[in-house]
């Protein structure tokens, strides 16, 4: 449990930080460097949500498939 | 206890790197003026002291301050070096191998080097016009550099903070 809560508060730590990062760049004129850091952002935070589906998953298949 | 020393060794490190790239973006405008008074140096000293151009380029390295100056009398030890090099060698190998410890870049080597190609092998009125035409365009540059270092020094500053945390959080 105290693992899922640290991983919400890391995802929101970088959805606040990949923002600033957005910000600044884009308030630079580098609008192109700012999409590309967001979308960075962006799949590095989906890998993080996969990871803890996949943990879900199996969970599931290990309650209901009897495994 | 030791993932917070790492994590604050991160942001140190980050902070720095941001600060040094502003610090460098601040030095070119500084240094491309210093290289503007130095060739107006250089002028004064073929226009009106017809100093043979060794002895010229020394007193030019005395009149600026130290990354600059390094080229300048290395480009002056090379003439006179036992190699008998001519002018122009020894002003490009000069600018080709102190170029990295000054902050300018690649258009301003060029410029430099068209003028090296034509000192010392032609008529006073002949140089002068080229050291002009190298002046005119380092103010240009200057002008450019000035624009980008208010553009960006601000950014590199928050930038290298925001990576660093950035890093961190993503170790943690």
């Amino acid at each position: 449990m105290n693992m899922d809560v640290s991983a919400i508060f890391q995802i929101a730590g970088i959805g606040i930080i990949i923002g600033m990062i957005h910000t600044v760049l884009k308030q630079m004129g580098k609008e192109d460097m700012a999409q590309w850091v967001t979308l960075i952002g962006f799949v590095v935070v989906l890998f993080m949500v996969i990871r803890l589906l996949n943990d879900l998953f199996q969970e599931i298949k290990t309650i209901f498939l009897f495994q | 206890m030791i993932k917070l020393l790492g994590a604050v060794l991160i942001l140190f490190a980050g902070t720095m790197i941001g600060f040094q790239q502003a610090a460098r973006l601040a030095a070119r405008p500084r240094q491309l003026r210093q290289l503007a008074h130095a060739l107006q140096r250089l002028e004064t000293e073929i226009g009106y002291g017809h100093t043979p151009l060794p002895e010229a380029l020394d007193r030019t390295a005395d009149a600026v301050p130290e990354p600059l100056a390094e080229l300048f009398r290395d480009a002056a030890e090379r003439v006179r070096g036992p190699e008998g090099l001519t002018f122009r060698e020894s002003w490009e190998q000069a600018m080709t191998s102190g170029w990295g410890s000054t902050a300018l870049r690649q258009t301003e080597q060029s410029v430099l080097l068209r003028l090296g190609s034509t000192l010392g092998i032609s008529d006073k009125e002949d140089q002068l016009k080229h050291i002009h035409l190298a002046l005119l365009q380092l103010k240009a540059e200057e002008d450019a550099a000035r624009e980008d270092q208010s553009r960006y020094e601000k950014m590199w500053k928050s930038l290298g903070v925001l990576i660093a945390v950035l890093v961190v959080i993503l170790m943690v």
